[in-house]
């Protein structure tokens, strides 16, 4: 009746399953450009949270290695579940929110499965789920003299859902517009400058707030504002073959096909007419994307799996953006997503069944 | 109720076992392998389907009209009981080998929870005839698809080297819990917005 | 190996993971501690009543002989109409006693029926051995049961919904406010998956708990289901 004690762990044997320490830490440098623009726009709240999260992390991690009697603190996987569940957060929300989420995400998801490497959700994503739960809207909130010191009270995706249904239906930008979202006034002198020196004479002209989208001076979460920046951090991480590009890759695809398809539908405008471009720009998708979804542990091994895995939470983040009630949709995704990876693996993943049959007979 | 209402809210909004935690238990949720899985999840289902529809007949046809609705829970849990009995001689008949091979314990799927939950829960909503029948099909659906998820889970954590203190089956709780967080994707507001009424 | 635990699992009533077995569907009342009293009640008085109406009818049946001398599937049907008879009477009383915990109890307070525990030991139930030290057997295991529901369902109503609701007596209104909680309460633990979490951990400390007594030396029975 004794479970079979396995000298070695399975992880380390199973493709990239591993997940060492250097690999952590760069995953962390790659996600810096993004949080050094957060706290720059946001200033002294963005880099309190940050810090309490990461500290939260640091401090459950450190307490669970009583417990598993190994000390994991320098693998730098904890710093890194910290940082992304501070970078989910929006600067205003009341700091227990993230403190929570951290402990939660080393304790629960992580280290009670075993530590890195044995757990089958994604820590951070985990965190931030119990923390949406908890705290409704606390990673969208925006209060206080936050919200003044700010061009707009509310991050975009948040305004257009409470536009719609408009009348007008559209694009996302021009039911913004119609609803009179206020962006900044850098975006209107730069948009109004490219329009009447660029476009006017091609007989087209930018929504208001293009810009502001563009470079991520909206309101929103501190690590998900501005979308060029986490390309970067990426891209230096593909570069050294550090995150799988398939994951990330099909996962915003299938988002952005069915966004231009069915986002109008289900906003209650026409066919085609989903905005995929600001839906993109809009909310945690890209930064749960690329730093979340790719996590190796917690994604499907073979590659095959990897492309089912990227196409299902685009379906998913799709489904919960529009229809769901939690956040942007895009952390509860990433948890569903890994629920089905170890059906996923077992499906196509000869080994990971063949060790486990082995095992039981 | 709309019929994809009824489906999508039985099958994944208020799933026996995520939802309702009914059917919980190390045996039944999470069966050795996929195989036993799918065999436990497609008895269940069937088991859910007929138990509603002899539930609702009972119910609606003489407990009610005779005003004995204080015998329901003796009644159903006697009739789920039997039902399992029957149909269980009855596959065994059809397919010997395959359900032997699973190793499917009788007393268990008789007195299942989830089985009787379901029950209990369409009698008392006073659903028709026919919605009886699709509520025990998809709430049967809900239970494969959450069975089948924790197999696979579960099949994993085997092969990992896991805390002692927390090996087996309360780490089968808590990635039940986890799952069931993850689940509450599916509420009541998502199917308002997705079925629009 | 695990379904043959299961299969033992369901003949004895021993262990760890019959109490957490028998948990699982009355977890769900545990959000409200008042609602985790009256399904605690129900278990115990539906446990002890259904194991002496069996120990009476089992030696009715076969005066002074050894146990299972009736045919299995006769015992077990014999256990559930017991059982989920004392159910229903448990059902209507809690009707009269206290109808908003009735509605909260739900589909709940009929599944005590075929609750884990009630079941497993009223099948179980031998005429070789004294009523009384049955009964006193089924009191303790009631109690064990009964403490880690009631604490799980003060876990997650403090942390979960910043109260705690006992019996409103005259001005009190059986709801206490937990100060520093009530205003913004970690309200993941009062869903289902806080539920199943917190039984988990409660899962290992009772395994630890066991096997601490175990190697002092002081245990009672060992049981053969054990840590899986």
């Amino acid at each position: 009746m004794e479970p079979a004690r396995l000298v070695l762990s399975s992880a380390p044997h199973l493709g990239m399953r591993s997940s060492s320490a250097r690999m952590a830490w760069l995953v962390a440098a790659g996600l810096a450009p993004a949080a050094a623009w957060g706290i720059f726009l946001f200033g002294v709240p963005a880099a309190i949270v940050l810090c309490v999260s990461v500290g939260a992390a640091l401090l459950a991690e450190l307490l669970s290695s009583f417990f598993l009697k190994k000390l994991t603190i320098t693998d730098g996987s904890a710093f890194l579940t910290g940082l992304l569940v501070g970078l989910f957060m929006s600067p205003s929300t009341p700091l227990y929110v993230p403190a929570a989420a951290s402990a939660f995400a080393i304790l629960v998801v992580k280290q009670s499965f075993g530590g890195l490497g044995r757990n089958w959700m994604n820590p951070a994503m985990g965190g931030v789920l119990f923390a949406l739960l908890s705290w409704p809207g606390s990673t969208s909130r925006w209060t206080g003299a936050f919200a003044a010191r700010n061009a707009a009270a509310l991050p975009p995706l948040v305004a257009l859902r409470q536009a719609l249904p408009s009348p007008t239906g559209g694009a996302p930008l021009s039911v913004l517009a119609a609803s009179g979202y206020r962006w900044s006034d850098l975006d209107a002198r730069v948009i109004a400058w490219i329009n009447t020196h660029v476009f006017a004479g091609l007989g087209t002209a930018l929504q208001p707030g293009t810009f502001d989208m563009l470079i991520g001076r909206t309101p929103g979460p501190i690590g998900a504002l501005s979308v060029p920046l986490l390309l970067v951090g990426a891209a230096f991480l593909l570069r050294r073959k550090i995150i799988r590009w398939r994951v990330p890759v099909f996962f915003l695809s299938a988002f952005f096909f069915l966004t231009l398809a069915l986002g109008g539908i289900a906003s209650g405008g026409s066919w085609l007419s989903g905005g995929p471009g600001f839906h993109l720009f809009a909310g945690s998708i890209v930064l749960g994307a690329l730093f979340a979804a790719s996590d190796p542990v917690t994604s499907p091994l073979s590659s095959r799996g990897q492309i089912i895995f990227g196409i299902s939470l685009g379906v998913l983040a799709f489904v919960m953006r529009f229809f769901g009630s939690l956040g942007d949709g895009v952390a509860v995704a990433i948890v569903l997503g890994n629920c089905v990876v170890p059906l996923i693996d077992s499906r196509f993943d000869g080994r990971a069944t063949a060790l486990s049959r082995g095992r039981r007979e | 109720m709309s019929w994809m209402g009824i489906i999508l809210t039985f099958s994944l909004v208020d799933n026996v076992i995520l939802s309702r935690l009914l059917g919980v238990s190390p045996g039944v949720c999470a069966p050795v392998d996929m195989r036993t899985a799918r065999i436990v999840g497609l008895f269940t289902a069937v088991l859910m389907a007929l138990a509603n529809l002899a539930g609702w007949a009972v119910d609606s046809l003489v407990l009610s009209p005779l005003g004995f609705a204080f015998l329901r829970t003796p009644v159903f849990v006697l009739l789920v009981a039997g039902l399992a009995f029957g149909l269980h001689a009855l596959a065994r008949a059809a397919m010997p080998r395959l359900l032997d091979a699973a190793g499917i314990s009788l007393p268990e799927i008789a007195v299942n929870c989830a089985t009787i939950g379901v029950v209990l829960i369409s009698t008392r909503a006073g659903f028709t005839a026919s919605q009886s029948v699709v509520v025990g099909l998809s709430a049967g659906l809900g239970y494969f698809i959450v069975t089948a998820l924790m197999t696979a889970i579960r099949e994993r954590l085997d092969v990992e080297q896991t805390p002692e203190a927390l090996r087996g089956f309360p780490l089968h709780l808590i990635s039940a819990g986890l799952l069931a967080y993850a689940f509450m994707a599916f509420d009541r507001t998502f199917l308002l917005r997705l079925l629009g009424s | 190996m695990n379904a043959s635990a299961t299969r033992g699992g369901v003949t004895t009533y021993n262990g760890e993971l019959a109490l957490l077995m028998s948990l699982t569907p009355a977890i769900a009342v545990a959000v409200r501690v008042i609602d985790a009293l009256w399904m605690a009640a129900g278990v115990v008085a539906v446990l002890l009543l259904s194991r002496a109406c069996m120990s009476l009818i089992v030696r009715a049946g076969n005066p002074g002989t050894q146990k299972d001398a009736s045919p299995p599937q006769g015992r077990f049907f014999s256990a559930l109409i017991v059982s989920s008879v004392l159910t229903a009477s448990f059902e209507i009383l809690l009707m009269s006693a206290d109808p908003e915990a009735s509605a909260s109890l739900g589909i709940y307070a009929p599944l005590i029926a075929v609750n884990f525990l009630v079941l497993s030991m009223t099948r179980a139930v031998d005429s070789g051995t004294s009523m009384g030290r049955e009964l006193a057997d089924a009191l303790g295991r009631g109690i064990g049961f009964a403490a880690c529901l009631i604490l799980i369902a003060i876990l997650r109503e403090v942390l979960g919904a910043g109260t705690m609701t006992l019996f409103p007596v005259g001005q009190f209104s059986g709801v206490i406010a937990v100060p520093g909680l009530i205003d913004d309460p970690a309200r993941a633990l009062g869903l289902a998956g806080g539920g199943l979490i917190c039984l988990g951990y409660l899962a290992a400390l009772v395994r630890l708990a066991r096997k601490r007594r175990l190697a002092s030396g002081t245990a009672g029975e060992s049981s053969k289901d054990g840590p899986r």
